[in-house]
C-alpha cells in the first residue's frame, strides 16, 4: 500500500509517499539520495547501512520506512560545513579506512558509542563495534581512530 | 485484524527476523500488524514478586536496564550477547521468543529463572510457564491471532545466583553453538536448589529435570559428575553449522560444568 510519511532526517523534515514494503535504506538511497548509507549484507549483520535513530544505531536495511519514528541521522547529518566532524577527522588521521565502504557506518556507531561511554576500555570499544564489519581489515587503525576521536571530543568539552 | 485475516496477517514486533524473511521471499504476508503502535507494550515494570517485561521491550532495553541488572544480572548478560548492538536496539523480547528459533539465548536464561509468559488472543488471556511455551522448531503454543503480551520473571530467593554462558564456534555476532544457564540457591553453605537449562542443541530449549539429588549436598566433583550424566541423558543434540552431535554433547558437559563451578565459586 502507498502511504505518506514524514521523516525527521538530519534536522530536516521530509514528507514522502512510499510503499509499505520500502525499507528506510531504500528510501534514504533512492528517494533522498543519501548515498553514505550503504547496502551490503541486507540482513543486519555488517553495519554498512547504520543510521542513528534518536542517537542509537540501527540497521536501516531492516527498518521499514513507515516505522521510522524519531530523529534520524546519517553521515550527511554530521556535516559541519567546511570542516569534518571530530570522528571523521580521527578516521582520516589514523588512516582508518581503505575502500571506505564501511566507514559511514563505523563513524555513526562510534558517535553513538562515545556519547554513551566517555571513558571506554579497549574491550568496550571492540564489543560495541563488533557488529560493524570492515573487509579491508583495518580494525587496529579503527580502534586507534576511536581513541583519537575520544581525545578530540573530550578536549573540546573541557 | 489478525483474527480477520488469518494466515494472511502476521504481527510485527521489532522486525529483525520477519523483515529479513520477507525480503528474502521466504515468507509473504499481505498484512503486517504493527505492534509498536499499541501503547505500553514495551515497559519493564517492577511488581511485588518479580519483574514484568513487555513483549515489545528491545533486547538493548533489557541489557541496559538498571532494574534487570540489579535483580537478574544473568539475564542482562544473556540479552547483551545477542547479535550486534543494532539488532539489540531493534529486536523485541516477545518477538524473539515467539519466533522460537532453537538457537536463541534468552530461553535458557529465562527458564532457570522460572519465567512465565502472558498470552492474549481471541479466546482471552492465559499464562504459560516458559517451559511449556516451546513446542518444536519455530513452533510455540501460540494460537492463531494470539499474542505474547509480556514475560514475568519472579525475583530470585535469597542466596541465589544465576549465570548464562554462550559458546560461539563461528564469529562473535553469530548464533551460538550452545547456550547454558544455571541457577543455584544455597542455604548454610550447601545446595538448596540447582536448575540448569540449555539452548541451541535441539528444536526446543531443555530445562534439565531430576536435579533434586543436589539438595543439601556441596557441589563437589562427584555431584557435578552425576549432574553432567543427567544432563547428557536429557539432551538430544542435532548437528548444525556450529557443531556436530558428538561435539555438542562434549561442549554441553564442559559448559554446564563451567557454569555450575562459576556459581559455586562466586560465593
Amino acid at each position: 500500500m502507498r502511504r505518506n510519511i514524514t521523516l525527521n532526517i538530519n534536522r530536516r523534515v521530509e514528507t514522502l509517499t512510499i510503499d509499505d514494503a520500502d525499507t528506510l535504506l531504500e528510501v534514504l538511497n533512492e528517494r533522498l539520495k543519501l548515498w553514505s548509507v550503504r547496502e551490503s549484507c541486507g540482513v543486519g549483520v555488517c553495519g554498512s547501512c547504520t543510521v542513528l535513530v534518536d542517537g542509537q544505531p540501527v540497521s536501516s536495511c531492516l527498518l521499514l520506512a513507515v516505522r521510522a519514528a524519531g530523529e534520524i541521522t546519517t553521515l550527511e547529518g554530521l556535516d559541519m560545513g567546511s570542516s569534518l566532524h571530530a570522528i571523521q577527522q580521527a578516521f582520516v588521521e589514523e588512516r582508518a579506512l581503505q575502500c571506505a565502504y564501511c566507514t559511514p557506518g563505523f563513524v555513526l556507531t562510534v558517535k553513538a558509542f562515545l556519547e554513551q561511554n566517555q571513558n571506554p576500555s579497549d574491550h568496550d570499544i571492540r564489543e560495541y563495534l563488533a557488529g560493524n564489519l570492515c573487509r579491508c581489515a583495518g580494525y587496529p587503525d579503527i580502534l586507534r581512530a576511536v581513541r583519537s576521536a575520544q581525545a578530540k571530543i573530550n578536549s573540546r568539552q573541557q | 485484524m489478525l483474527a480477520r485475516h488469518g494466515d494472511d496477517a502476521r504481527p510485527l514486533g521489532g522486525g529483525t527476523t520477519l523483515v529479513i524473511l520477507m525480503k528474502q521471499r521466504a515468507l509473504y504476508y499481505p498484512y503486517l500488524v504493527d505492534l509498536q503502535t499499541i501503547p505500553g507494550l514495551a515497559e519493564i515494570k517492577i511488581e511485588s514478586d518479580g519483574v514484568r517485561i513487555g513483549a515489545l521491550a528491545t533486547h538493548r532495553q533489557i541489557e541496559c536496564s538498571p532494574v534487570i541488572e540489579a535483580s537478574f544480572p544473568a539475564l542482562a548478560d544473556a540479552f547483551g550477547q545477542i547479535g550486534n548492538v543494532r539488532i539489540r536496539q531493534t529486536a523485541s523480547v516477545g518477538g524473539n521468543l515467539a519466533h522460537a528459533d532453537y538457537r536463541l539465548d534468552p530461553p535458557p536464561a529465562l527458564l532457570v529463572l522460572g519465567a512465565e509468559v502472558s498470552l492474549f488472543g481471541t479466546q482471552g488471556a492465559r499464562t504459560v510457564p516458559l517451559g511449556l511455551f516451546f513446542r518444536g522448531l519455530y513452533e510455540t503454543v501460540l494460537e492463531p491471532a494470539e499474542l505474547l503480551v509480556d514475560i514475568k520473571v519472579p525475583f530470585m530467593p535469597e542466596n541465589s545466583r544465576a549465570v548464562y554462558l554462550r559458546y560461539n564456534t563461528l564469529s562473535a555476532n553469530d548464533w551460538p553453538c550452545l547456550g547454558v544457564a544455571a541457577f543455584l540457591t544455597e542455604a548454610n553453605g550447601r545446595c538448596r536448589e540447582l536448575r540448569v537449562a540449555l539452548g541451541g542443541l535441539a528444536s526446543t530449549p531443555v530445562l534439565v529435570g531430576g536435579l533434586d539429588f543436589v539438595k543439601d549436598q556441596t557441589l563437589d566433583a562427584a555431584v557435578i559428575d552425576r549432574l553432567l550424566d543427567i544432563v547428557d541423558q536429557q539432551i538430544a543434540p542435532f548437528a548444525d553449522l556450529r557443531g556436530s552431535e558428538w561435539y555438542k554433547r562434549r561442549m554441553a558437559r564442559l559448559f554446564v560444568k563451567k557454569a555450575v563451578e562459576q556459581l559455586s565459586d562466586t560465593r
